[in-house]
């Protein structure tokens, strides 16, 4: 008996509730951008979708990508949302990631906002730069979204950043301008402010 | 006087344990009038402050950010950020395509609420209201970021 309440204690010790404070900065490689709110972050966590997160619909690949993807961190069992990933081209980590679904892996990354400065939310998002399978030694860097984006857009081959040739934002601005507001709008803007 | 410290014990832990992922929590319904935004601009700061990431000045970048699968939010009058996981039919909201048209839209939207760790997160149903772009403060900010602006028109 004397064993049993023993385990239970242990078990109580180890629960992510009970884990006390952790410098999860203390062994980050992570590269500072400056953000608002800035926090190198390095830990351990099971990768899965938002949506299998929050309401347990869980496809097998976790959305292989399209749906939006969190790190749940094995010490707390704190949720955080992936924000984006390593590459300064306006792309997330979605496919970075859903390449981990449901694995425990490592991340490297920055946690970013200020309440102070954008009061929207009570928690950090995180910006993932490096990631790896616990069994594995070597980080990858998260740099997967223009791999993808070719292969699914190969018509949009061409010089310059994807964002430019990417066939949905150019149909968008085509129809809606660039300010969203129409051409005309664009076009007045750009002649009372030409350089 | 042990076996109730075990039972105890056992409870305490229980209660300790979160739910997993497969088990899911429970929503909440909810309604939310707000902007759509592009949340890596706005938390963190990084083509400018709060006001000159939103509206018709950073509407191109926020196409961009969308189509790059960056997690689109609502955010609300009161100032809330809530991060959009479902949108009508689908949960592939990070797929390149399923927001393009709202983005920077006034939107009303009814769905399911779920908050954890500090974020609220919302499973949209239905668009209610689609008052389309009304925050115009491109005269005040320009293109945000500056190289949003096109060259050859």
């Amino acid at each position: 008996m004397k064993k049993l309440i023993m385990s239970a204690a242990a078990i109580l010790v180890a629960s992510p509730a009970f884990a006390g404070d952790v410098d999860y900065s203390a062994n980050s490689q992570a590269k500072s951008w400056n953000l608002f709110g800035e926090e190198k972050a390095r830990f351990t966590g099971k990768v899965t979708d938002a949506v299998c997160a929050l309401t347990g619909d869980c496809p097998d690949n976790c959305g292989g990508g399209d749906r939006q993807m969190v790190v749940i961190r094995e010490d707390d069992d704190r949720m955080f949302l992936a924000n984006k990933n390593g590459q300064p081209i306006f792309s997330g980590a979605t496919y970075d990631l859903a390449n981990y679904c449901n694995q425990m892996v490592e991340v490297d990354g920055l946690l970013v906002g200020d309440s102070d400065i954008t009061p929207g939310l009570e928690s950090k998002l995180l910006q993932i730069q490096l990631i790896r399978p616990i069994e594995d030694k070597e980080f990858a860097k998260t740099n997967k979204f223009t791999k993808v984006w070719s292969a699914k857009y190969p018509e949009a081959k061409g010089k310059g950043p994807w964002f430019r040739r990417d066939p949905a934002i150019k149909a968008q601005i085509e129809e809606t301008g660039y300010f969203g507001l129409g051409h005309e709008v664009d076009q007045k803007y750009l002649e009372e402010n030409a350089e | 006087m042990l076996k109730k410290l075990v039972i105890g014990a056992a409870l305490a832990f229980a209660a300790a344990v979160p739910a997993t992922a497969s088990q899911g929590t429970q929503g909440e319904h909810v309604q939310v009038t707000g902007e759509i935004i592009d949340t890596w601009c706005y938390f963190s700061g990084v083509m400018g402050g709060p006001d000159a990431v939103r509206g018709t000045a950073h509407h191109t970048c926020a196409l961009w950010c969308a189509a790059g699968g960056i997690p689109v939010g609502i955010l609300a009058d009161d100032g809330t950020v809530y991060m959009v996981l479902k949108w009508k039919d689908t949960t592939e909201v990070a797929d390149g395509t399923s927001l393009l048209s709202v983005q920077t839209h006034r939107v009303t939207a009814d769905g399911t609420l779920y908050k954890r760790d500090g974020i609220n997160y919302i499973m949209v149903d239905d668009v209610v209201n689609d008052e389309g772009i009304v925050l115009s403060n491109h005269e005040d900010f320009g293109f945000v970021p500056p190289f949003a602006q096109p060259k050859n028109k």
